[in-house]
C-alpha cells in the first residue's frame, strides 16, 4: 500500500494538468432511471429491514442509568484520535491496521464520489469532473481507491491465505474463517476498481457506463449487507466509541433494588446491546487474553458475540438467563480482570462491565456455586480478609515489625493490604518500603485495623461483600482523617481510588512505584550492571496508566531489561480478578506462561510491582527449577542501596 | 437405699468391650471432689453383672458400683439411658453426678440433667475444692471460645450437680486396694418410650483420600527434594496412622496426586496435629492449614514463615529428622 | 417440612480478648459479631430440607438487638422468617433458662424439625438443642452430619467417635443438633439481602414469653486468660533427641498419640 504523502508531487501535476478525468456515462433513459430508484428502494429496503432491527433492539434496552454524556470533551477526543486517525487500529496491528485505515480513509473521501455518483444516475450529478474542483477531489479520490485498493487485497490475502487464528469464531465449526469478509472485501476491491477504470475510458463511452452501473450494482449490494454482517461496525463503532463508559474497566453501579447485574437480557443495557452489534470479530480481544492463550474455555469475543446472539435470538427484554444459551458461567469466571481484551478493543467495546456484570448476575442471585469461591466469600464476610486469617495476625506483624500506627499527623496511611499483613513475602515488601520512608524520613502509618479493599469480592462480582467492606473502610478512614494511601498493591490502589467511589469519597491513593520514583534522586544511587526484567501488573499498567515509574526505580539499580510482552500488552500472572483464591486452572498455567516469557529475557531478577503478582510468579518459577531468577519487588530493588540499617537509625 | 450417704455418682463408659479410657479419668475426677468435701465415690455402668469387665475397674476403689441392667440397654440410645440413669440417681441421690464428656454423654446428659431441673457443666478441665467444703461449693473450671478463655462456674441451690469431665484433663488414678460392693440396678424402662431408632454403627468407607477428616497429617514440601525420597515421609506418616498431604510443588511435579494438596488452591484441613515437612510455609499454603489444633514444622531454615505458625519446630535436616521421629514414634507406640 | 433452626450469634472468632470490669465476660466493645459456625451449617441442612421437600424456614434467635444482623443474614440465604427472643441480659440465664425462653417462643409453632447447631463457639456448653427436646418432650439425636425424610419422620447420620458413625431413626417432630464440616456452606447474596428485608421478623421478650427467670442453678463466677500463650517452642539437640523431645510433646501435651 502507499501512503498518500509519498506520491511523488510530479505525479501529482501530472494529473492536475489533465492527464485523467473521471468518465462519466451522460445521458440515462428514464428507464435506467427508474430500474436505478427500484433498486435503490430494494437495497434500502433489505438495508433497514436487518438494521432496522438491530436499532429497535438497542433502543429497547434498559437505560444506562450511571450514563452521562457530559464532559464532552474526552468523546470528542476519542472520537477523533480512535475514529478518525485510527489510532488504535494501526498502533496495536500496524500493518493490517494500517491498511484497514486506507479502506476507512477510502470510505470517508467517497462519501461525496458516492453520493455525486448516484446523483449522476438521475441526472443531477453536482460534481464536475472536468472542473477545477471535481478533478482535484476525483484524483486525491482516485489515489485513496488504489490505497484502498491495495489494502483490501492485503487484507484478503491475510484472512484466506495466512489466516491468523483469532480471526476464526471456535464457537461455531465451520467458522474457521469468514466468507462473508471475503465478498464484502470482493466489492470493495469492485467499488474502487470500476471508480478507478473509470479515467481510463471515454467520456459517455459504453465503457463508461458499464463501469457506472458496475460500481453502482456493487454499491447497492454492499449497503444491505452491512447491517447483516460483522461489517456493522462500520456504522456503530464510530457512536460506540464516542457514547464509551469513560473508564477503564468502569463497572456501573448496580441501579436501584432490582439490580443484580447482568441476570437475564432485561439487565442488558443499550450501551452493551451496542457495544455486542459492534463488534467487528477481529479477535484482538481473544489473541491477548491470558486465559483464551491457555487453553481456557474463555474467549472473550465469544463473550461479546454471545450476547449479540442472545440479543439475536431472545432479544432486550427476555427472561431467559445470559448465562446460558450463549454464555457459559465457567468461562465468565475464568477471566483475570486484566483488561487486555478492553484495552485493544479497536471499536469501543468496554469487556470488563459486560464479563464482571455476568459474574455479578449470577454471584449476586446464588447461581454461582464454586467451593473455592464460596469459601472466599465467607472469609471476607466472616474475617474481613481473603486470606481467611484471623486479624491478630495483622497485629502481630504489625507489633513485629513496629510499624507505627496511623493517628492523622503522618503524612501518609499505608496499606498493608491482605498480602502487605499477612503473606510473609508481602510482608518483606512492606519492610523494605518502610526503610526507604524511614530513609526519606517520609512519616507514615498504618490503620489499627484494616479489611480487605473488597477488590476480589468485586472483579468476582460480589456486590453484597464488596459493599461492606468498601463502606467500613471508608468509615474507618474518615475517622482516622485519612488523606493520602500509599501501597504496595495495585489492585488495592485501583479499587480504593474508583470503586470505592460508589460509597463516598475515596481518600487520595497512589501506588509506591510512583513514591519511589518520584523521589529516586533523593536515594542513594548503586546502579550495578545487573539485567531486571520488569513485569507490568496489569493493574497498574492497563489500569493506571504507569509504566515508567517503576522502570525508572528498576534501572536505577540495574540494567532494565523488557519481556516480549510488555507495557500496554503486558500479559497477566493470572492473579487477578478474585482468580488468586480460585481453585486450579484448566489447561496451562498462567503465571507459567508468563514467568517462562521472563525467564527469557535472560535476566538475573525479576522486578515485581504487585504482591500478587509476586506470589503468583515464586510457585512458577520454583517449577522452573534450580537458577531461576530471584524474585524482588521493586521496593526491595529500591532499599537494596540503602545503608545498612543501622546507618539509617543513626541519621535520624 | 437413703441410708447411704450423700456422694458422687460416676457414670462409666464402655468402648470396644473396654470401660474407656476416659472413664477414668472422669473417676479420677470424682474422687478430686470426694476428698475435698468428704463424700464417697460410686460408679455405674450399664452392662449385666455377670460381665467380666466389672473386674477390670480399677483405680481408686468406689464404695459401690452399680451394674444397670436391661435389655433396652443393649444399644444406646438417649431415652433409654436417660430414663435409666434418672432412675438410679433417684435412687442413690448423689450431690454430684460426674460424666466422662464422650459424644454419648453429650446426646443424653443434658436431656438427664434437665430431668432435675439441673444444667450439665460440661467438658469441664479442673476442679477446685475449697475449705469448708458445706460453705464453699468448688469451682468447676472450664474453657470458652476454643480456649482463649478460662471461665469458673459454680453451682448453686440444691439438687445433684452435673459434671462431665474433658478428655485427658485428669490422670487416671493407680489402683488401691479397697471394698466394693456390686449391686444390680434394674431400671423400669417401657419400649414405647424409646422414640429413636439407631442402626448399626460403621465406619465410612475409606475409598477415597479424605484429607478432611484424618486427625493427623503428615504434610510434605519442596524440602524433600525428590520424588524417590518421599518413602521417608510416607514411613513417618504409617507410623503416626496419620495421611500423607503436600504442598502445591509436590502434587504440581505429580509426586503425589492433586487430591493430597493442601492450601488455597487445594483442600483446607483442620486436624488434630499437622505436621509441615520441608515447607516454607507460603500464605497459599498456610490458609490450608492454619485451623489446625497443633502444628508442627520441620525446617532446615529457621526463617522459614511456617514456624511463625508453628506450636512446635525442630531446625534441622528433614532427612536426619524424620527417620529419628519416626523410630520415636514406633518407639512410643511399642 | 416446617424447619425451625435455633441460631446464635457469637463473637468472632478472631476477636481481640480482653476481660470486662466485672471479670465476668469479655470487653465487647470493639467487638464484631457472628453467626455461631455450627449454627451455619444447620441453617444450610434446613435450607436444603426446604429446596428438597418444600416447606417453611424460621430462625430463632436469642439475644439483644444487635442479634437481627445476624438474623437478617439467615434470612439473606434463604430462612423464609424469623422469631427474635430480644433479650439485654441473657447473662442472667443458664443454658436451661435460655432453652426456656425458646421452648415458648415456639411451642405453638408445630414444627416438624427444630435444628441447631452442635454447640456455640463462645460458651461452647453444647447443650442448648438437647434441652430444648427434653422442654418440649421430643426425641432428638445430637452430632448429625445428613438428614433423610423417612416414613413417619427422619433417618439421620450421627457422627460416633474415632471416625465411626451411625444412622438413626426418629418420628417427628424432633430436634437435631448439627455438627460442622459436612455441608457446603452457601454465601450471602445481595439478592437474598433485598428480599431479607421484606421477611417478617417477631420480636418477643421474654416477659412476654412468660418465661420469668428462674434462679440459674449455673453460674459463671469470672474469666480468665490462660497463662498459656500460643508460641512457638523449637525443641534443640540431635536429631533424634529433638524427634523424643517431639514424641513426648504429641503424647502428653497435644494428647495425639
Amino acid at each position: 500500500m502507499v501512503p498518500v504523502d509519498v506520491i511523488p508531487s510530479r505525479l501529482l501535476c501530472m494529473s492536475l494538468a489533465g492527464a485523467g478525468v473521471l468518465s462519466e456515462p451522460g445521458h440515462f433513459s428514464w428507464l435506467e432511471k427508474l430500474l436505478l430508484l427500484l433498486l435503490i428502494v430494494l437495497s434500502g429496503t433489505l438495508f433497514w429491514k436487518r438494521f432496522g432491527v438491530v436499532v429497535g433492539k438497542i433502543l429497547g434496552a434498559r437505560r444506562d442509568a450511571g450514563f452521562r454524556l457530559f464532559p464532552i470533551g474526552k468523546r470528542v477526543w476519542d472520537f477523533f484520535w480512535e475514529v478518525l486517525c485510527q489510532a488504535k487500529v494501526i498502533r496495536e496491528r500496524p500493518l493490517p491496521g494500517l491498511a484497514h485505515a486506507f479502506v476507512f480513509w477510502s470510505f470517508l473521501a467517497f462519501a461525496l464520489v458516492t453520493l455525486n455518483h448516484v446523483a449522476v444516475g438521475f441526472g443531477i450529478g453536482f460534481l464536475d469532473a472536468a472542473g477545477a474542483f471535481g478533478r482535484v477531489y476525483f484524483w486525491i479520490a482516485g489515489l485513496f481507491a488504489l490505497a484502498c485498493a491495495v489494502s483490501i487485497a492485503g487484507l484478503f490475502v491475510r484472512r484466506f491465505v495466512v489466516r491468523p487464528v483469532w480471526l476464526a469464531r471456535p464457537a461455531l465449526p465451520g467458522h474457521e474463517v469468514s466468507y462473508e469478509s471475503g465478498i464484502i472485501a470482493g466489492l470493495i476491491f469492485v467499488l474502487m476498481a470500476t471508480y478507478l477504470a473509470a479515467f481510463f475510458v471515454g467520456e459517455a463511452s459504453m465503457a463508461a457506463r458499464l463501469l457506472w452501473w458496475s460500481h453502482t450494482l456493487a454499491l447497492l449490494v454492499f449497503l444491505p449487507l452491512v447491517p447483516h454482517t460483522k461489517h456493522l461496525h462500520l456504522i456503530l463503532s464510530p457512536v460506540t466509541i464516542f457514547l464509551s463508559r469513560g473508564g477503564f474497566s468502569e463497572i456501573p453501579a448496580l441501579d436501584g433494588d432490582e439490580d443484580f447485574g447482568l441476570v437475564t437480557g432485561k439487565d442488558l443495557t443499550q450501551l452493551v446491546a451496542l457495544q455486542a452489534f459492534s463488534c467487528v470479530e477481529c479477535g484482538r480481544c481473544t489473541e491477548h487474553c491470558p486465559a483464551a492463550n491457555t487453553g481456557k474455555s474463555l474467549n472473550p469475543k465469544e463473550i461479546v458475540l454471545g450476547v449479540r446472539s442472545y440479543l439475536n435470538e431472545f432479544g432486550p427484554t427476555a427472561e431467559e438467563l445470559l448465562l446460558g444459551k450463549y454464555n457459559a458461567q465457567e468461562s465468565a469466571f475464568q477471566c483475570t480482570t486484566c483488561g487486555a481484551c478492553e484495552f485493544q478493543c479497536p471499536v469501543g467495546i468496554e469487556h470488563l462491565p459486560i464479563i464482571v456484570g455476568l459474574r455479578r448476575g449470577a454471584v449476586n442471585t446464588g447461581a454461582w456455586e464454586d467451593s473455592h469461591g464460596t469459601k472466599l466469600f465467607l472469609a471476607m464476610e466472616r474475617n474481613s480478609n481473603a486470606l481467611g486469617l484471623s486479624a491478630m495476625e495483622r497485629e502481630k506483624f504489625v507489633q513485629k515489625a513496629e510499624l507505627p500506627i496511623f493517628d492523622g499527623t503522618q503524612e501518609y496511611c499505608l496499606w498493608l493490604g491482605c498480602m502487605g499483613g499477612y503473606d510473609p513475602k508481602g510482608r518483606e515488601i512492606i519492610r523494605s518500603f518502610v526503610e526507604v520512608m524511614q530513609y526519606l524520613g517520609t512519616s507514615y502509618g498504618v490503620m489499627r485495623k484494616e479489611k480487605c479493599t473488597g477488590d476480589p469480592a468485586r472483579r468476582l462480582g460480589n456486590d453484597l461483600v464488596f459493599q461492606e467492606l468498601a463502606e467500613s473502610n471508608l468509615e474507618a478512614m474518615q475517622q482516622q482523617k485519612v488523606k493520602k494511601i500509599i501501597s504496595i498493591c495495585p489492585h488495592c490502589v485501583r479499587t480504593i481510588q474508583e470503586d470505592w467511589k460508589a460509597f463516598g469519597a475515596p481518600p487520595e491513593v497512589e501506588h509506591h512505584s510512583e513514591f519511589l520514583a518520584r523521589h529516586q534522586a533523593r536515594l542513594p544511587q548503586q546502579k550495578t550492571d545487573e539485567k531486571i526484567a520488569y513485569h507490568d501488573p496489569c493493574y497498574l499498567g492497563r489500569y493506571r496508566d504507569v509504566y515508567d515509574e517503576p522502570r525508572a526505580v528498576i534501572s536505577a539499580a540495574g540494567t532494565l531489561v523488557e519481556a516480549e510482552r510488555n507495557r500496554e500488552r503486558s500479559f497477566c500472572c493470572g492473579a487477578g480478578g478474585g482468580l488468586a483464591f480460585l481453585g486450579e486452572e484448566t489447561g496451562q498455567r498462567v503465571s507459567h506462561v508468563r514467568a517462562q516469557e521472563l525467564v527469557a529475557t535472560g535476566a538475573t531478577t525479576i522486578g515485581a510491582a504487585c504482591p500478587f503478582c509476586n506470589t503468583m510468579f515464586r510457585d512458577a518459577l520454583a517449577a522452573t527449577g534450580e537458577g531461576a531468577p530471584q524474585l524482588l519487588d521493586i521496593a526491595q530493588i529500591a532499599a537494596r542501596s540503602l545503608p545498612s540499617a543501622v546507618t539509617v537509625a543513626r541519621i535520624q | 437405699m437413703s441410708e447411704l450417704t450423700s456422694g458422687v455418682l460416676v457414670f462409666l463408659e464402655i468402648k470396644n468391650r473396654e470401660i474407656s479410657r476416659i472413664s477414668w479419668e472422669a473417676m479420677a475426677a470424682a474422687h478430686t471432689l470426694a476428698e475435698g468435701h468428704g463424700l464417697s465415690v460410686d460408679v455405674a455402668l450399664v452392662s449385666s453383672p455377670g460381665n467380666p469387665i466389672f473386674e477390670t475397674i480399677h483405680g481408686k476403689a468406689p464404695r459401690t458400683v452399680y451394674a444397670i441392667d436391661h435389655p433396652l440397654l443393649h444399644e444406646y440410645t438417649a431415652d433409654g439411658f436417660a430414663a435409666a440413669y434418672a432412675q438410679l440417681i433417684e435412687q442413690v441421690n448423689p450431690s454430684y453426678v460426674v460424666f466422662p464428656h464422650t459424644y454419648q454423654v453429650r446426646d443424653f446428659a443434658p436431656c438427664l440433667a434437665t430431668r432435675f431441673k439441673q444444667v450439665l457443666i460440661s467438658d469441664v478441665t479442673g476442679i477446685e475444692t475449697h475449705a469448708g467444703a458445706e460453705t464453699a461449693p468448688p469451682t468447676f473450671i472450664r474453657q470458652l471460645l476454643q480456649g482463649k478463655l478460662n471461665a469458673h462456674y459454680r453451682h448453686r441451690g440444691t439438687g445433684p450437680c452435673f459434671l462431665s469431665i474433658q478428655a485427658g484433663a485428669f490422670r487416671a488414678d493407680a489402683a488401691e486396694a479397697g471394698a466394693t460392693t456390686l449391686a444390680t440396678f434394674e431400671p423400669r424402662l417401657d419400649a414405647a418410650k424409646i422414640r429413636t431408632k439407631p442402626g448399626e454403627p460403621f465406619r465410612a468407607s475409606a475409598q477415597t483420600v479424605d484429607l478432611g477428616s484424618a486427625s493427623i497429617l503428615v504434610s510434605v514440601g519442596r524440602g524433600i527434594k525428590e520424588e524417590a525420597n518421599l518413602p521417608i515421609v510416607q514411613e513417618l506418616a504409617t507410623a503416626l496412622g496419620a495421611e500423607l498431604a503436600a504442598s502445591r510443588p509436590i502434587c504440581d511435579s505429580g509426586w503425589l496426586p492433586m487430591e493430597r494438596q493442601v492450601g488455597s488452591s487445594g483442600q483446607t484441613v483442620a486436624p488434630k496435629v499437622y505436621l509441615a515437612i520441608g515447607i516454607s510455609g507460603a500464605i497459599q499454603h498456610l490458609v490450608g492449614m492454619k485451623g489446625s489444633q497443633c502444628i508442627v514444622a520441620i525446617n532446615k531454615d529457621e526463617n522459614a514463615p511456617i514456624f511463625e505458625v508453628a506450636d512446635y519446630g525442630i531446625v534441622g535436616d528433614l532427612f536426619d529428622v524424620v527417620p529419628a521421629l519416626t523410630a520415636a514414634v514406633l518407639k512410643a507406640k511399642g | 417440612m416446617k424447619i425451625i433452626v435455633a441460631i446464635k450469634q457469637v463473637p468472632e472468632r478472631d476477636a481481640r480478648i480482653r476481660i470486662d470490669a466485672e471479670g465476668t465476660w469479655i470487653d465487647l466493645q470493639d467487638v464484631e459479631f457472628t453467626l455461631n459456625e455450627s449454627d451455619a451449617y444447620a441453617l444450610e441442612e434446613a435450607l436444603q430440607l426446604k429446596e428438597e421437600h418444600g416447606g417453611e424456614v424460621v430462625v430463632l434467635s436469642a439475644g439483644p438487638e444487635r442479634v437481627g444482623k445476624t438474623i437478617r443474614e439467615a434470612l439473606a440465604k434463604g430462612a423464609d422468617r424469623a422469631i427474635h427472643v430480644e433479650s439485654d441480659d441473657l447473662a442472667a440465664y443458664d443454658a436451661l433458662g435460655v432453652a426456656r425462653l425458646l421452648a415458648a417462643a415456639v411451642k405453638d409453632e408445630q414444627a416438624d424439625l427444630i435444628l441447631t447447631g452442635l454447640q456455640s463457639d463462645d460458651l461452647g456448653l453444647g447443650q442448648t438443642g438437647v434441652i430444648l427436646a427434653e422442654l418440649l418432650g421430643l426425641p432428638h439425636a445430637s452430632l448429625i452430619l445428613k438428614i433423610e425424610a423417612a416414613e413417619g419422620g427422619v433417618k439421620v447420620l450421627r457422627e460416633l467417635e474415632d471416625g465411626w458413625f451411625q444412622h438413626v431413626e426418629l418420628p417427628t417432630p424432633a430436634v437435631l443438633t448439627i455438627q460442622s464440616g459436612n455441608s457446603k456452606l452457601r454465601y450471602a447474596t445481595l439478592m437474598g439481602i433485598k428480599k431479607a428485608k421484606t421477611k417478617e421478623v417477631r420480636r418477643v421478650t421474654p416477659l412476654e414469653l412468660a418465661a420469668e427467670p428462674e434462679a440459674s442453678v449455673v453460674v459463671l463466677e469470672r474469666v480468665l486468660l490462660p497463662n498459656k500463650q500460643r508460641t512457638t517452642q523449637i525443641l534443640g539437640g540431635s536429631p533424634a533427641e529433638a524427634a523424643a523431645a517431639l514424641v513426648e510433646k504429641l503424647r502428653f501435651e497435644v494428647r495425639a498419640l
